[in-house]
């Protein structure tokens, strides 16, 4: 038994959560059963990822490759658990534990009885299951239909209430990003055209015999991936969609969609840059520099929409907004530091942003308030949920001691070392902003009279879920040792396709 | 819709539209169509068959129940057939080397494992297409 | 200037792609009905399926089938048809999902036109403009 999960490791990891979400349904009756069922498999994930990541260490960091149906590569399909899968493949299980911990038995506020329930964590396991897929897989076409099953999964999950106004969000999310699906399976399409392969590894090589004869193919498709993946991962200007759906989405689902899926399309599009293009033709086609453009506007723009906003839940998902461009920016470095810096970011990020937008969620379920300035004392009411929140905050502006800090800092040293200033002081302006507009909701929640209303912290599961994601922002900002060691190994795998 | 002469027609012709729709779906890998256009076809015989008898009748048919069913168990299916070859050491999805013999090409058993997870797969997307009919028909309402 | 014609019109399959994309997104992007918005993006997934299923095709080629040539015919490339049935698998779910949000948006407002949308919003659902994008 134990020979057969370790062999079948790569998979498993991607289909357990698949699995589970398909047995739900029929059970919806039952919710207690569904919710345990829902969070076993999600454990159960976290520890598969957990074993692979000791089998690849074992290997010393060679990738664990797994040929679907025994077909091997150029024909059959591969998933391939290197240092990076491994490295999101822990950031992915990790984050989604305590996410659906927070919902347990706290759904039925937000999203409606039981069957609705029920539908809300099939699709919450279907994004978990096809978030690790991207972890994992090494084929364009796959990339794909991973792309749109964490698409609809998202739109579903952002639908969930039944305000009109998570209808709305919802149409404009999944318009957006099917055109950004569809410019993404451009790009795949053009890269199958000039290379004939899908497999990752054989079109990156084959890309560097044909990209001299098609300079204007390759540039269409690099254009391509790019705009696609930026649509659906919020990159500056075209973010428009992200505030609405992640502002009107449940609380576990906005965490879940701001910490997680949004990651999920930045890692792949890594895979494309440094997996298919290389560092030699982005350099080439100045992509880095696009790069990097893209990401000091997103901190920048993103920072001060964040800024203008009075709910608390928009501005968190407008600070969404900035901090793909801090992973964008690490992207464009083209250097082991910076894309160490991006990749530690990202998934620091991923349990920051979980922590705050839970903490949140719970604040206006206990309230009923929604605006910063209605909430007051709520720090004194809710101390624990307000705890959370703080921890969160201070690692989203990167003080030391807290996960965030490491990231900024290796972004920094990272552009740097590439020589160039402006992101520099971008990512220092991008953290002053931060706590610009963090910390006067931590004054007012901490240093404003308490009103005579009875607040409550939420139930346990959903507190435990809480100091569980604190925990991990303060255990990764104070021993980062493995964790970095890992990001370190993934961001040299990545670039040693020059 | 009371319509007799519509009804008698349909009668007649909704089985052989139906069991075409499961030939389809079997015979995916050896000829055009498969799971997704059999299973289409499977769900349009009793789309056709609601709207000519009537939503009522048509829900009698399949309850909602049994759609929830067929829906999940019908993706898992594909699954567990995907997971055949993993007691013999061979990866998922495994078909020829998980030991299914595939006999002549051409013929049906040709495809091994295929027929029996195009069954699944249709059957999964027969419901759902029912179940989006019905959905929409209660909107309606 | 004639030889670049001759490539385009060679590869016309390829223009008719690019056309479609266009006016796909433009459609997409410029029209307040939600149904042509939709209608928009069906028109652009078609033109990238185009764009795949023409990349396969070889003139005079035959179906990749046993049964109906023989060793000595040419294939054409099967691959991106197939791939392209997955393709549109999901483009019918996306076409699915959007037509019942559609149909709850049209329930709670009564029109399934963006602009009247934004404007009743208030009135609808009680919130105070808070759209500040």
């Amino acid at each position: 038994m134990t020979a057969l999960i370790r062999t079948n490791l790569p998979v498993l990891v991607v289909i357990a959560p698949l699995f589970v979400a398909f047995i739900l349904p029929p059970l919806a009756r039952r919710i207690r059963l569904v919710e345990a069922l829902a969070f076993l498999a999600t454990v159960f994930g976290f520890g598969a990822a957990g074993y692979l990541a000791a089998v690849v260490f074992a290997q010393k960091g060679s990738p664990f490759i797994y040929q679907l149906g025994g077909w091997p590569a150029p024909w059959g399909i591969e998933l391939v658990a290197g240092n990076l899968g491994v490295f999101f493949l822990l950031a992915v299980t990790g984050v989604s534990v305590p996410v659906l911990l927070f919902g347990r038995g706290n759904l039925t506020a937000e999203v409606g009885g039981a069957g609705r329930v029920t539908r809300f964590y099939v699709l919450y396991l279907l994004l978990v299951g096809a978030l690790a897929g991207m972890a994992v897989t090494n084929d364009l076409f796959n990339v794909y239909v991973l792309v749109e099953v964490v698409t609809l999964s998202c739109c579903g999950l952002v639908s969930a209430r039944r305000h009109p106004r998570a209808a709305e969000a919802a149409f404009t999310y999944l318009v957006l990003a099917t055109l950004g699906s569809a410019l993404v399976l451009g790009g795949i399409g053009l890269l199958y055209l000039l290379t004939g392969h899908l497999n990752m590894g054989f079109a990156a090589r084959e890309l560097g015999r044909a990209w001299p004869d098609y300079p204007h193919a390759v540039l269409m498709a690099v254009s391509f991936t790019i705009i696609g993946f930026g649509v659906k991962a919020a990159l500056f200007p075209l973010h428009v969609w992200l505030p609405d759906a992640h502002a009107t989405a449940p609380s576990p689902a906005s965490a879940i969609l701001s910490g997680l899926a949004v990651k999920g399309y930045l890692i792949c599009l890594l895979k494309f840059l440094y997996g298919v293009f290389g560092g030699v033709l982005l350099r080439e086609l100045a992509v880095h520099r696009i790069l990097t453009l893209l990401g000091v506007t997103g901190i920048i723009a993103g920072s001060i929409l964040a800024l203008a906003q009075e709910e608390l839940k928009r501005r968190l998902a407008y600070s969404t907004v900035a901090q793909v461009g801090y992973l964008v920016l690490g992207f464009g470095s083209l250097n082991v530091t910076g894309l160490v810096g991006a990749l530690f970011y990202l998934a620091s990020h991923a349990v920051i942003k979980a922590a705050l937008f839970l903490s949140a969620g719970a604040i206006q379920q206990a309230t009923g308030k929604r605006k910063i300035r209605e909430l007051a004392g709520v720090g004194r009411k809710m101390p624990v949920t307000m705890a959370a929140f703080t921890i969160g905050s201070c690692g989203l502006i990167g003080l030391p001691l807290f996960s965030g800090f490491i990231g900024k800092w290796y972004l920094l040293l990272g552009s740097w070392e590439a020589g160039m200033f402006l992101p520099v002081a971008a990512v220092l302006a991008g953290s002053v902003l931060c706590a610009a507009y963090l910390l006067p909701v931590i004054r007012a929640a901490y240093f404003a009279p308490a009103p005579e209303e009875d607040w409550q912290d939420p139930g346990r599961p959903q507190r435990l879920a809480l100091l569980m994601l604190a925990t991990v922002v303060l255990a990764l900002g104070v021993r980062p040792g493995p964790f970095l060691e890992l990001a370190r190994k993934a961001a040299a795998e990545l670039l040693a396709y020059y | 819709m009371r319509d007799f002469i519509l009804k008698r027609a349909a009668s007649l012709i909704l089985p052989f539209i139906f069991v075409y729709g499961i030939y389809v779906i079997l015979h995916g890998a050896v000829s055009p169509g498969g799971s997704f256009a059999g299973g289409i076809i499977v769900g349009l015989s009793f789309i056709a068959f609601s709207t000519i008898y009537g939503i009522e009748e048509g829900q009698a048919k399949l309850p909602e129940k049994v759609l929830v069913w067929t829906e999940s168990y019908g993706t898992l299916w594909y699954g567990l057939m995907g997971m055949v070859g993993l007691g013999r050491g061979v990866p998922f999805l495994a078909n020829k080397l998980a030991g299914v013999d595939p006999g002549t090409p051409g013929t049906l058993s040709s495809g091994g494992l295929i027929p029996l997870i195009g069954l699944g797969v249709g059957i999964r997307v027969a419901s759902t297409f029912v179940t989006l009919f019905f959905t929409m028909m209660e909107e309606e309402r | 200037m004639s030889g670049l014609l001759e490539k385009l019109l060679i590869n016309y399959p390829y223009l008719v792609a690019a056309l479609l994309f266009t006016i796909g997104t433009f459609t997409v992007l410029t029209h307040p009905n939600l149904f042509k918005k939709l209608l928009g993006i069906n028109i652009m997934e078609s033109a990238i399926f185009l764009l795949f299923v023409a990349s396969g095709n070889i003139r005079g080629g035959v179906a990749p089938i046993r049964a109906v040539a023989d060793g000595e015919a040419v294939y054409i490339n099967p691959l991106p048809s197939a791939l392209m049935l997955t393709g549109i698998v999901v483009s019918v779910s996306v076409t699915a999902f959007a037509l019942a949000l559609i149909v709850r948006l049209y329930k709670a407002y009564g029109t399934t036109d963006m602009r009247r949308i934004v404007a009743r919003r208030k009135e609808v659902t009680g919130d105070d403009g808070f759209d500040q994008n």
